[in-house]
């Protein structure tokens, strides 16, 4: 039976760390069973570089060092490796408990386990259920995206990457190529900032519109990254939350209770209908139109004729 | 009772945790196996395949330092802890994904309304802790972010309601109906997926319901204790609204500018037409609650069944039009010949 490869990397990470001199490639062939049955010299080869990377991933500072007859050797430095001391008490321990438990993606919460598990290694104070603590709180980071893995990979290493991207209206995707800066979750979907090449300009792109692989492209960025980049500002701006006008409206009394807490006035006019003025941003005709005949839009001209314009589509069926 | 989901083995993630393991084992001989999945959050049994593995590891399979370590299945014994350097020993230092992974969910969950103060301030000492011994590797960490939205004062009274047990009276909206009712409900727990919700028994319809924090148009915690049937509690991870079996069935075609709709519900199928746009079908326990969508698509798609559905939206649609005929300051006429 095949070794398994958490025994293959733990023995290696073990060699590594355990030892006060460079290893050779040679050596950590002899002394790692999984590598002697490995075969060829090309899949061994193959296999080492592999697990390298892998242990790097994990956080294993690995250092490569020439010695007098060039052969190369490996070893996982004593100071390079440690975690510097860290001292949290109890209801510290059980925040942090609680944070790890949020994301729902794999690869974080794996990560984010892991980090916990390290943490304990180290001391970290237990018998606290961060649940009992934190009482009836349940956050949960939501990513359903496949695009969110590559691009956080990309943002982290930052590397340039393609992608098909369908607009909110497009009938089909277009090819996009972006220099990722961040990404950020905001009421349960992920958005990416970033330098869109193609329009030479700062763009927010919603996760959920990539269509197909993202791919990555070798090249380092062209423009420098903006200490502050704000994705939520752009997003909020689609949603129709930034408003630079107001409207007015007559809304059916008792109806339309979320036009009601946005008003910023509301007067009855005694004949079952209020009149209310509204914060007017982008999109909120296809809100109006939602309630009917419960609301009729009186100003300004130009919000009543694209309501009237959305009513006579639906009429028409 | 029922197990956690059975995770399958990433080779990666079992490394890093054997790694942790090690260097936590050797500081507690005779440790006991159940204390030691929950200080790790791992099961029993992922706990027991480490054991199982960690034997066949060390630093040359030769010569005999293997790392001897057995259970009895209740505690667990290492027999030559010294077979292992000091150095393989130490705790490491976080990887970038760790210290992203665990900082990002510490500063959303810092940033909920509803969080307890005494409790925010130690998460944030956590934070700026870790900041510092994770060292370089928390920089990518400023690439991601997360905010939850809540309603700050529900979030606190429903929180302190459970915290006491007590019921509720809110008066809630529900886009379905649009309409406000009242109703009592027996908090169980808040769950925050993008919005935040609170998942109640509720008095009135004697079942189990999940109310979105940023609909709730009034709360009052009463003197009445909360007492909820005993109930299992859902995975609400996938989604909030699981719709069943049984339920009517939907069809929506939309355009390319309607796209939007298979991102916000939840549905069995959405097929690409000819011309960009999807043909999408969903289940609904309540037909009627989907003429707002209906009416909010206008040209950018259609209800194609239920029947019913498609007439009521075209009527609703035109009865709107009939006001705006007889409201102040006439409207245009349209230019189809009607007057």
């Amino acid at each position: 039976m095949a070794i398994a490869k958490a025994e293959r990397l733990m023995n290696l990470a073990l060699c590594l760390l355990g030892t006060r001199r460079p290893l050779s490639k040679r050596e950590l062939r002899e002394s790692i069973e999984a590598y002697l049955e490995a075969g060829s010299d090309d899949s061994f080869n193959r296999m080492f570089e592999r697990d390298k990377d892998d242990l790097r991933e994990l956080g294993l500072v690995i250092a490569t060092v020439e010695n007098l007859d060039g052969e190369v050797g490996y070893l996982a430095r004593r100071d390079s490796n440690r975690l510097p001391p860290i001292t949290l008490d109890a209801e510290e321990a059980a925040a942090l408990g609680l944070a790890a438990k949020v994301w729902q993606q794999a690869r974080l919460a794996g990560a984010a386990s892991g980090a916990l598990q390290k943490l304990r290694a180290a001391g970290l104070p237990e018998d606290v259920d961060p649940y009992e603590a934190h009482g009836a709180l349940e956050p949960r980071i939501p990513v359903h995206e496949a695009a969110f893995e590559p691009l956080m990979l990309a943002c982290r290493d930052r590397r340039p990457v393609v992608f098909d991207y369908r607009k909110a209206s497009a009938a089909h995707p277009e090819t996009r190529h972006v220099e990722p800066w961040a990404l950020e979750c905001w009421r349960g979907h992920w958005y990416l900032a970033g330098w869109d090449r193609d329009r030479g300009a700062e763009r927010v792109f919603r996760l959920s519109r990539i269509t197909g692989r993202v791919r990555s492209r070798g090249t380092g960025f062209t423009v420098s990254v903006p200490d502050v980049v704000t994705v939520r500002e752009t997003v909020a701006g689609w949603a129709g939350e930034i408003a630079d006008r107001s409207a007015l409206i007559r809304l059916r009394a008792g109806a339309g209770y979320p036009l009601r807490a946005k008003a910023t006035e509301v007067r009855e006019l005694g004949d079952g209908w209020d009149e209310l003025e509204i914060p007017y941003g982008h999109g909120l005709d296809a809100w109006l139109v939602e309630f009917g005949p419960d609301v009729v839009v009186l100003e300004p001209a130009e919000l009543r004729a694209d309501v009237v314009d959305r009513l006579r589509a639906v009429a028409k069926g | 009772m029922a197990g956690k989901p059975v995770r399958p083995v990433n080779a990666i993630d079992q490394t890093r945790r054997m790694l942790s393991l090690v260097t936590y084992l050797r500081e507690r001989p005779g440790a006991r196996i159940a204390d030691v999945a929950r200080a790790f959050g791992i099961t029993e049994d992922e706990l027991v395949s480490d054991l199982d593995l960690l034997p066949m590891c060390g630093t040359s399979f030769r010569g005999g330092d293997l790392l001897d370590i057995d259970t009895d299945g209740e505690r667990i014994w290492w027999h030559n802890a010294a077979a292992l350097g000091e150095e393989a020993a130490e705790p490491l230092r976080l990887a970038a994904d760790e210290a992203t992974a665990l900082l990002v969910a510490a500063r959303a969950v810092s940033t909920l309304p509803g969080l307890r103060e005494g409790d925010r301030q130690a998460l944030l000492r956590a934070t700026a802790k870790v900041e510092t011994a994770a060292g370089e590797a928390a920089g990518a960490s400023s690439r991601l972010s997360v905010t939850f939205e809540s309603e700050g004062g529900v979030f606190a009274d429903v929180d302190r309601a459970i915290a006491e047990r007590r019921r509720l009276w809110i008066r809630y909206y529900s886009p379905a109906r649009d309409e406000v009712t009242e109703r009592e409900i027996d908090p169980i727990r808040l769950v925050s997926v993008g919005h935040t919700y609170v998942e109640a028994w509720c008095r009135r319809s004697e079942a189990r319901r999940t109310f979105r924090l940023d609909r709730v148009a009034e709360i009052r915690i009463l003197d009445e204790p909360s007492a909820p049937p005993e109930i299992e509690l859902r995975d609400l991870s996938e989604a909030l609204v699981q719709p069943a079996a049984e339920d009517p069935e939907v069809v929506i075609e939309v355009g390319p500018g309607g796209r939007w709709v298979a991102e916000y519900y939840p549905h069995d199928s959405a097929d690409e037409l000819p011309d960009g746009g999807l043909r999408i079908t969903l289940r609904t326990p309540d037909p009627a609650s989907l003429r707002r969508l209906a009416l909010r698509l206008g040209r950018d798609g259609r209800i194609v069944s239920p029947p019913e559905l498609a007439d009521s939206a075209r009527r609703a649609a035109g009865e709107a039009l009939a006001a705006y005929d007889t409201a102040a300051g006439a409207v245009r006429r349209g230019d189809d010949g009607q007057e």
